[in-house]
């Protein structure tokens, strides 16, 4: 239970606004890093901090891209194929990127050995700078093909010697 | 007057109430600006442009305020660039609007277009097809075809459950918002909400429970195309085939206008049947919104268990004998027994029905007393000196009025108007709500005031101390023609207010506009008819009677409780029954055998027993002669309001046969008794006789009942300033009677109330009355079946620790001559020291509060 675990930093979100209703994107947030996605239950778990309704709870976190309400890879990864991105090629990048992945090209999807997740998005703000591909929030601009798959293995091999290192520990 | 100000449209100029919405304005002068989100009794949304309008305004000289002109003395007008949407614009002076102009017959026919591309045009097999505002906005501005090609339409899932009432079909959805908006604002339990966006944008609910606001079925009206349907119309029948009859609500003391669309139907043996029922706008009562009660709360009329043929006893058996032989024999009792017969009727007779009953009381003897069961509150005076003022509309108070909510749950009671006082609290009024538990008004309350089980009528004598204290008496209206001032008012200055009832009597006080809503929950009928007296004394010092928007509101059991106290049936006259049981007994749509344990022995010694009924309750099974009478859908008839608006019901649906309109028996009856008069072929004539010989109802006939006027904002079913499918109001508005408060002459009295709280040893069963319940004939009505709890009690959590029951445990309740299995809930909602009894949901004898032993059944 968040109320539990956090009760330091939720106390804190709520100080920062007029009332409770208005806390519940970062709350969200919060969520999502505590279970890696947005669950129905945590979706409830939030509603009930904020008082609101679970519905509308759920109406904004399937507003914005941002809030993931399936389960998703270790890298979560947002193209977004707007018209202006669009323009210039980040929709053919994208398919191309799924592709490479082995994921749907049309709408993207998790790998099977969960470690990417692959999403087509609305603006991301960066418009100037496509094709752009979010990374957990991070942006890597001004991509063609071939960068991202270099990027794609430098985290593949980040996550490998990752795993290793948790083996050793076991 | 309401302050106007001046807007130009297409080219003319009109001056229209400050503040407006543009589309109301631009309405309110015949001016059609087509709409799909936009809903006049809700906040604007601007979702789907379908309102767009080109919009300037004139422009004026900074310094000096003078409007600029042009080198032909037109007035300068700033026009915006792009069009606009009309609902989100509030009038202002020197507003510019142009509704009929290329570009904004562009722009209506472009959004129709797209609307289109992820809409389904099955008409042929939706039910909104025929009264669809999306239909009539398309033939009226639609590009009549489309540039989207047709194999890329949007296709989504078409039958989403959004609780067990309303189903969604989300390929229909215009995504317009009217339902989300609804829940939230109006209803205020957003369960309705939007998931995802763009093309994936869908309306969803994973509210647990869903969508089960007594308030449901409304989205289905307000829906602007086929998307909300309700589970019991479905399929069932197209608009244009139908006939709509106007009807009222036979369920609670609020009289919502209804529409009853009938058809002839195979499954009523090609008989005309109600298919569904509609709210029919009436500004003044429910304006276009009725709860779920009524609205699929009609199938009790053809229901299975309907009886169809008079019933005698036989051998101790109840068999079928002809109408001829029951009325002979039923005749012939009541000349036998003359004076020691007892007349009751229940709280949802019409008014032909009680004064025909009355009639034949009278013929039977001059002594006759008439009973009213349940036989659980009283204040007809009261209501009758202070009762609301002719014009009252809860829609009208806002800021700077109040409203006291006391001994009611509003929610349960009389649900049209939990919704009105909640929309008053957000438009500003005070709204203070006292109660002996906590209620779902309570949330929208600025004082709620606790008080204990007995001493509801305290709460009121203390504000009326209060209103002496602070100086808020009326000084004119008291020396001018009330009487018993005097003594009341030296009890008021001997009264200690405690501090919550203070802060909440002074809020009051402080208001315009005052408005009483009393119940009468947790109280016997001498408990009530205090509370009404404590009502009157304070609406009447403090000056708040005899003009619209002040005065008081009976939340009655009944919808048509006040016609009987009208027609002079009392609960009183039933308590004398129970100290001295009658020999015979004649009941009307009355039940005290299936409600109240106490009636069993007053029952015992009866010689004959009569009871005129839709189903055979049980006192119909303990009957002599049981008379199967019609339900309100198969009658014309008149039922009076807890405001005391008497309105009319017109036949809607073939009778069964067999049966007669509850007056005509008896009329029939009447004409055996010692050679009684003719009876009446006509309803409209019992009527003409009431106004003739009830002063209240003088000035009522049948043709002014029927009078209707324009109501504002209009809602039509095929106009293009779409509000929904509610009816227009062909029937009639009804018409209230005046009190006496608004009689000049007519003198007032006052008179210090019983206070002294009855104190009681152990713990206090509360029978509680709640919206979706047992009782026949709405139980009848299977349709709700899953709506309707089983049997429960709720316990203090203090009280349950004691007696080792838990949350869920099965509890023996034994009260009175009342014994009963229930299952406890421990909520919270339970005062200590009292156990609360839900009603007529299994056999809960329990008619008023009594003192109880409860006992954990052991498994
Ligand atoms: S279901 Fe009806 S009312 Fe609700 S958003 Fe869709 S079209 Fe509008
Ligand atoms: S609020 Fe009362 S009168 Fe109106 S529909 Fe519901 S039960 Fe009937
Ligand atoms: S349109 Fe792609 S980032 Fe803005
Ligand atoms: S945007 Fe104005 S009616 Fe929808």
């Amino acid at each position: 239970m968040l109320a539990e675990k956090y009760p330091e930093r939720i106390k804190q979100i709520f100080a920062k606004y007029p009332d409770k209703r208005s806390a519940v994107m970062p709350l969200l947030y919060l969520a999502q890093e505590e279970y890696g996605w947005l669950t129905e239950e945590a979706l409830r778990e939030v509603a009930g901090l904020c008082d609101i309704d679970p519905t509308q709870a759920r109406s904004i976190a399937g507003f914005y891209t941002m809030f993931a309400e399936k389960p998703k890879g270790k890298y979560w990864l947002q193209v977004c194929t707007d018209l202006p991105c669009a323009l210039r090629g980040a929709d053919q990048f994208f398919h191309e990127l799924c592709e490479y992945l082995g994921v749907d090209p049309e709408h993207g999807g998790t790998t099977d050995d969960g470690l990417f997740t692959v999403e087509p998005v609305m603006c991301l703000a960066a418009c100037d700078k496509a094709p752009v591909l979010q990374n957990n929030f991070h942006f890597h601009e001004n991509l063609n093909i071939e960068h991202a798959k270099q990027l794609i293995e430098k985290w593949r091999a980040e996550a490998a010697a990752e795993e290793d290192k948790d083996d050793e520990a076991e | 007057m309401t302050e106007t100000v001046k807007i130009t449209i297409d080219g003319q100029d009109y001056h229209v109430p400050k503040g407006m919405n543009l589309v109301d304005a631009a309405k309110l002068h015949g001016i059609e600006i087509p709409t799909f989100c936009y809903h006049p009794k809700m906040s604007p949304a601007g979702m789907c442009r379908m309102c767009l309008v080109e919009l300037g305004s004139v422009q004026k000289d900074r310094e000096s305020g003078e409007v600029l002109v042009d080198e032909n003395g037109e007035p300068l007008v700033r026009w915006f660039p792009t069009l606009q949407t009309a609902c989100t614009q509030t009038v202002h002076d020197g507003m510019v609007v142009r509704t009929q102009t290329e570009r904004v017959a562009e722009g209506r026919s472009s959004i129709v277009e797209f609307l289109l591309t992820s809409h389904p045009l099955d008409c042929p097999t939706c039910d909104k097809g025929g009264e669809c505002g999306l239909q009539e906005l398309t033939m009226e501005y639609g590009p009549g075809e489309s540039k989207f090609r047709y194999e890329d339409k949007h296709h989504a899932e078409k039958h989403v459950p959004l609780g067990d009432l309303i189903i969604l079909d989300r390929e229909r959805c215009i995504l317009c918002a009217r339902c989300v908006r609804y829940c939230d604002e109006l209803v205020g339990e957003p369960v309705l909400g939007f998931h995802n966006r763009g093309r994936d944008l869908v309306i969803e609910t994973v509210s647990d429970p869903p969508f089960d606001t007594v308030f449901s079925g409304n989205t289905t009206d307000i829906c602007p195309v086929g998307a909300l349907t309700t589970a019991d119309f479905r399929f069932g029948a197209r608009p244009w085939e139908m006939d709509p009859v106007p009807t009222i609500c036979p369920h609670c003391p609020v009289g919502c206008n209804l529409t009853a669309d009938t058809r002839l139907s195979a499954d009523f043996g090609g008989k005309r049947a109600i298919k569904r029922i509609m709210p029919r706008q009436n500004e003044a009562v429910n304006e276009i919104w009725i709860c779920d009660k009524g609205r699929f709360g009609h199938h009790h009329s053809r229901a299975e268990g309907r009886l169809r043929q008079p019933l005698m006893r036989r051998d101790g058996e109840l068999v079928p004998v002809s109408w001829d032989e029951a009325l002979a024999t039923v005749a012939e009792k009541l000349v036998q027994h003359g004076s020691k017969a007892f007349f009751a009727a229940g709280h949802s007779l019409a008014n032909e029905d009680l004064w025909e009953l009355r009639k034949l009381a009278r013929q039977t003897s001059r002594r006759a007393k008439l009973g009213l069961c349940p036989a659980t509150v009283s204040g007809a005076q009261a209501v009758q000196q202070a009762g609301v003022g002719v014009g009252t509309r809860l829609q009208d108070l806002g800021a700077g009025d109040a409203l006291l909510v006391i001994a009611s749950d509003l929610y349960e009671h009389a649900p049209l108007w939990w919704l009105q006082v909640k929309q008053a609290a957000e438009r500003g009024a005070t709204v203070v709500v006292a109660n002996a538990r906590p209620t779902k008004l309570d949330r929208y309350a600025a004082h709620t005031v606790r008080y204990r089980y007995g001493e509801a009528a305290r709460v009121l004598h203390n504000f009326a101390a209060m209103a002496l204290r602070n100086d808020k008496l009326d000084a004119e209206l008291l020396s001018a023609r009330v009487e018993g001032w005097d003594a009341l008012e030296e009890e008021l200055k001997g009264s200690r207010v405690p501090a919550e009832q203070k802060s909440a009597a002074e809020a009051l006080l402080e208001a315009q506009n005052l408005v009483v809503l009393a119940g009468n929950d947790g109280m016997g009928f001498e408990q009530h008819a205090e509370l009404m007296q404590a009502a009157a004394n304070l609406l009447i010092v403090s000056g708040h009677v005899g003009r619209a928007n002040n005065g008081l509101v009976a939340v009655w059991p009944g919808a048509n409780t006040q016609g009987a106290l009208d027609m002079g049936f009392t609960s009183e006259a039933v308590g004398e029954a129970w100290e001295k049981p009658p020999a015979m007994w004649v009941l009307a749509e009355a039940d005290p055998l299936g409600e109240d344990a106490r009636m069993a022995q007053a029952f015992d010694q009866a010689d004959f027993v009569v009871v005129a009924a839709q189903f055979l309750t049980a006192t119909a099974r303990r009957a002599d002669v049981v008379l199967p009478v019609q339900s309100f859908a198969e009658r014309e008839g008149t039922f009076t309001n807890g405001m005391r608006r008497v309105q009319r019901f017109y036949v809607a649906q073939s009778p069964l046969e067999g049966t007669l309109p509850a007056w005509k028996a008896f009329a029939r009856l009447t004409e055996r008794v010692k050679d009684g008069p003719k009876p009446f072929v006509a309803a409209e004539q019992v009527m003409q006789e009431i106004t003739e010989k009830l002063a209240p109802y003088a000035e009522m006939s049948y043709a002014n009942l029927a009078h209707v006027e324009e109501q504002f904002p209009p809602i039509r079913r095929d106009d293009l300033y779409y509000g929904g499918t509610a009816y227009e109001n062909t029937g009639g508005l009804g018409l209230q009677w005046r009190t006496d408060a608004e009689s000049p002459r007519k003198r007032l009295s006052v008179r210090p109330v019983e206070r002294s709280a009855r104190r009681w040893e152990g713990l206090l069963a509360v029978p509680l009355r709640v919206l979706y319940d047992r009782a026949l004939p709405f139980a009848a009505s299977a349709l709700m079946d899953g709506h309707v709890p089983a049997p429960y009690a709720e316990l203090n959590a203090e009280d349950a620790a004691a007696l080792g029951v838990a949350e869920g445990d099965r509890i023996a309740l034994e009260a009175g001559a009342a014994r009963v299995e229930l299952t406890a809930r421990v909520n919270g909602h339970a005062p200590q020291g009292v156990v609360l009894v839900p009603q007529h949901l299994g056999d809960v004898l329990i008619a008023a509060p009594e003192t109880c032993v409860v006992q954990k059944i052991e498994e």
